[in-house]
């Protein structure tokens, strides 16, 4: 079926049956994965699968369908659902859809496709899950049973259409390997887990990787306890400073802040945080994973500094929200075809410093390592940060013994000045990337 | 995860998919010789109505359908899904989850039967054919119930979600089970602002398998007031203190405490694998002789009820937890099968796209003798949690946390000062060791749940009398 005929006939239909704008957003993946389970295969899944979303705007009200029935009979009423529904919606002379020089200067985004992800072996995800769960096992004979091993791979192709004359699309690959292993001491049990995803091959991370650092950090949690209630430096690990940062670009929403519902809304060219903190959001950035040449809506994706050399430099957009704050888009409409927009990150960074991670360490008198954490718990509104958190404590700058059962907690706008060093270890595990980053003086909560 | 967010009579709908063709799937998924087989057929209608800054930002609905086809061979399992409902897609999907048994068997054909569902959920009118405008007036009477509450309320969203789900499930079993599940939930966000520019929020909402006229009792206007008063209530609260003290937990939504404490390491795919520090304790004390948790897909109208499992097995009713001492976990059929158990109807999944692992439906603590008032006045000092936001839980170590979003200290059995920024955290069977009162008030929460596996979302219910608990973690920022 040529997909980018099929968006362009329902932009068509839309304006026909009386929309002003119509815009179709189509997305189709061919996935497959597996799991793995005591040196057998655990579960194997294959599917197509195929999706439209429809976005209309009728009287200046939004309407919004979508389907994953693509039989010409049933998208014709899909069509007129659009218009009947933005009927029930308000009118804002704001909605619309990105204006034609929002749409221009299309981006190159470089190579998102990777023809040897998509020409795998159907075997290769049973070879490389095993592969994981052989080495995990080996590493010592503590991890006593895994609670999910497994890979995959993904292909994909998202056309965008709409009445402004848009027609564009993409296609992209991904592959991911990944390992839940359980270390037992016989009183405890501790799990951890280590994942990769990548768009090309080549830069997946080998299984014996993948199946050691899982191991790894499960084991070193045995014998983990609670430590006393105290303010201390506080390391967060490159997973979880990645969490950390998408709090921050959260923040950053540029409804939230229009809506004065983020504690960074009044600081815009303020300074937030320290010389070595730079916070970016690239959609072009090369091979990552959440690179694309335009976003939910189809506006070019770009890269927007949030944060730069401490200071707070951009909030992120999409058109509608952009209209609404006087001020234009960045591009950071996120989407999946069965949604409307809303804004989002493409590959988020903080952009890492030059000490070693060991250094952040060792220059720790006493203080807190957390390498897992529990609950969402930050709030973009007040600032509040509180969240369950496991990781190893530091003494006289070495890690030495396992900590559960604390939280950790701050105001998000403190502990922006307190991050005190970024460490040059930047990784991605996911869209988002981050270092090891260090805070000055953080609450940790345990008897 | 749980987190807070966002049927119809059982009328003959009829299947996407005939009887025959669904045979004809079941002899393809069996061709390599297979110990069982699955056809699961969906069709899913979503409808939502979004208010943000006073005006209906927008209404949208959305269609799914596919099939989902599983083959068993052993502890093996082959998984494929198509959203193409001709039939050659179909057999290539049931062609592709065969591949996972290795032997060459032979043709074989089988029969299914359609078989009585119980109905513990019955919608006069499917939520799917409620004119949209009337959803939107929900929303909009929330809003202005917020707004009306208080002056400080600045910022209101307002969202109302339903779903008509129809499912169709045959197996070779011969089973083929057919349900209805309509689903809605309003809910309501609210942003107050108070002195000196301090902000505060709140959030309610709720629904269940109901039909609209659910709104006429549970009214948005209850709702949109309900959440400024949250919002409102907290301003100007002071910092948690953190460390071990008691906790008083209101009744409702604090149920997701034994959601996360021990539901989750309860389900039988985490015992089987030995992930869960539960697994191997069948029979002895794991919480105080006050707790008995009872998991329970038959309430009536309740958002996490199920009539039947989606691997077309009824919904049950299961004492997990009696006086303390663990009495069952939750079975799969896969797991019960590897376990020599019976399916105890946890079979769920979120779509056509997804297998079925056990899952928990609406999980609640059984009342105790104290009076609610009595369980505050017994507090010298401590923590009274009125609203809470979501949880998390490792199910190895047992390691929960969740976040409270309204919290009062108690000083000398009354209730003082607002307190913001708290998360309880704790190890699963440690915290129900310290049980030591449990209030004869249960209460469902107001059907606001979704529980997050795996990358799967299924709606769940929750409930809990008022509740003390002794040596609690709080987490906070003052030391």
């Amino acid at each position: 079926m040529d997909y980018r005929e099929l968006a362009k006939k329902l932009v068509h239909r839309a304006r026909k049956k009386g929309a002003r704008q119509a815009e179709a957003f189509l997305e189709v993946g061919r996935q497959s994965s597996c799991r793995v389970r005591e040196g057998e295969i655990e579960d194997l899944t294959e599917a197509t699968s195929k999706g439209v979303g429809l976005r209309v705007v009728s009287n200046q009200r939004v309407g919004f369908a979508y389907t994953s029935d693509f039989d010409p009979g049933s998208l014709n009423q899909f069509v007129d659902r659009a218009l009947q529904l933005a009927e029930a919606a308000a009118p804002n002379k704001l909605n619309g859809l990105p204006s034609t020089q929002d749409l221009s200067n299309r981006s190159h985004a470089g190579e998102l496709f990777d023809p040897e992800i998509a020409g795998l072996p159907s075997d290769w995800k049973i070879k490389a899950s095993l592969e994981v769960e052989r080495v995990g096992k080996a590493v010592d004979p503590r991890i006593t049973t895994f609670e999910s091993v497994g890979a995959g791979d993904y292909v994909s192709e998202v056309v965008v259409a709409s009445s402004s004359g848009l027609v564009d699309a993409y296609s992209g690959t991904y592959a991911f390997l990944y390992a839940m292993p359980v270390a037992s001491d016989g009183t405890q049990l501790q799990t951890s887990y280590w994942v990769d995803y990548k768009r090309f091959f080549k830069d997946l991370e080998s299984p014996e990787h993948v199946g050691r650092q899982a191991a790894q950090r499960a084991l070193r949690m045995l014998g983990a306890k609670k430590v006393k209630s105290q303010k201390v430096p506080v390391i967060f690990d490159p997973m979880i400073a990645a969490s950390f940062v998408d709090s921050i670009a959260s923040a950053a929403d540029g409804d939230a802040v229009f809506k004065k519902s983020s504690f960074l809304a009044k600081h815009l060219n303020e300074r937030i945080a320290g010389e070595q903190v730079t916070l970016v959001d690239d959609g072009l950035l090369p091979r990552a994973l959440g690179t694309a040449p335009f976003d939910g809506e189809g506006v070019p994706t770009r890269r927007t500094a949030i944060i730069e050399n401490g200071i707070l430099r951009n909030f992120l957009y999409d058109s509608f929200t952009a209209r609404k704050a006087k001020t234009r888009t960045t591009g950071n409409a996120s989407r999946s075809y069965n949604a409307l927009p809303r804004i989002g990150t493409n590959n988020l960074y903080l952009v890492p410093g030059t000490k070693a991670p060991e250094d952040l360490i060792g220059e720790v008198e006493s203080g807190f390592y957390v390498t897992a954490m529990l609950g969402r718990g930050a709030d973009i509104v007040t600032g509040q940060y509180s969240r369950g958190a496991n990781g190893l404590w530091i003494e006289k700058g070495e890690l030495s013994y396992p900590v559960q059962e604390v939280t950790v907690a701050g105001d998000l706008l403190q502990m922006l000045r307190q991050l005190d060093a970024v460490g040059n270890d930047l990784q991605f595990r996911g869209s988002t990337g981050a270092p090891t980053i260090r805070f000055a003086e953080l609450t940790v909560a345990g008897d | 995860m749980l987190k807070a967010q966002i049927s119809s009579a059982n009328a003959k709908v009829s299947s996407p998919l005939s009887a025959a063709l669904i045979e004809r799937l079941l002899s393809a998924a069996m061709s390599r010789g297979g110990d069982f087989a699955e056809v699961y057929v969906e069709r899913a209608i979503t409808t939502a109505v979004m208010l943000d800054e006073r005006k209906i930002k927008s209404a949208q609905t959305g269609m799914i359908q596919g099939v989902g086809v599983r083959v068993i061979s052993g502890a093996k399992v082959g998984y494929a899904y198509s959203d193409d409902l001709d039939e050659p897609a179909l057999l290539r999907a049931a062609q592709t989850a065969a591949m996972i048994a290795e032997s060459s068997g032979a043709e074989k054909s089988f029969k299914v039967s359609r078989e009585p569902t119980p109905l513990y959920y019955r919608v006069a009118t499917p939520l799917s054919q409620v004119e949209v405008a009337r959803k939107a007036e929900l929303v909009r009477r929330a809003d202005r119930a917020a707004h009306g509450f208080d002056p400080r309320v600045k910022q209101v969203t307002a969202t109302y979600v339903d779903q008509t789900k129809h499912i169709w499930v045959a197996n070779t079993a011969g089973r083929f089970a057919q349900d209805t599940q309509d689903l809605c939930r309003l809910g309501v966000q609210v942003v107050a602002v108070g002195k000196n520019g301090e902000r505060r929020t709140g959030f309610y909402g709720g629904g269940g398998r109901v039909g609209f006229s659910h709104f006429d009792t549970f009214t948005p206007e209850s709702v949109g007031r309900e959440a400024a008063r949250q919002a409102i209530a907290t301003l100007g609260a002071v910092d948690a203190k953190a460390g071990t003290q008691t906790v008083v937990l209101a009744p409702g939504w604090s149920g997701i405490l034994l959601h996360e404490a021990v539901g989750h390491g309860l389900e039988a795919d985490f015992i089987r694998k030995k992930t869960s520090l539960f697994a191997g304790k069948l029979g002895q004390r794991v919480a105080s002789d006050k707790v008995t948790v009872i998991d329970d897909g038959t309430v009536a109208n309740s958002r996490g009820s199920i009539n039947v499992d989606d691997e077309g097995n009824p919904g049950e009713r299961k004492v997990l937890i009696e006086r303390g001492v663990l009495k069952g976990y939750m079975f799969d059929s896969l797991s019960a099968k590897l376990m020599g158990q019976r399916s105890t109807g946890s079979g769920r999944r979120e779509s056509f796209r997804h297998m079925p692992m056990p899952r928990m439906t609406n999980t609640y603590l059984a009342p105790g003798d104290d009076a609610p008032e009595d369980i505050v006045r017994a507090v010298k000092r401590g923590l009274y949690c009125a609203q809470f936001g979501g949880g998390q839980v490792d199910i190895s170590n047992g390691n929960f946390v969740f976040e409270v979003s309204e919290a009062y200290e108690i000083e000398n059995g009354r209730l003082g000062r607002p307190v913001k920024g708290a998360t309880l955290i704790g190890v699963g069977p440690e915290a129900l060791k310290n049980v030591s009162m449990v209030g004869s008030d249960p209460l469902p929460d107001p059907g606001l749940g979704t529980c997050g596996k795996d990358g799967q979302n299924v709606p769940v219910g929750v409930g809990l009398p008022t509740v003390r608990i002794d040596n609690m973690t709080v987490g906070g920022t003052k030391v």
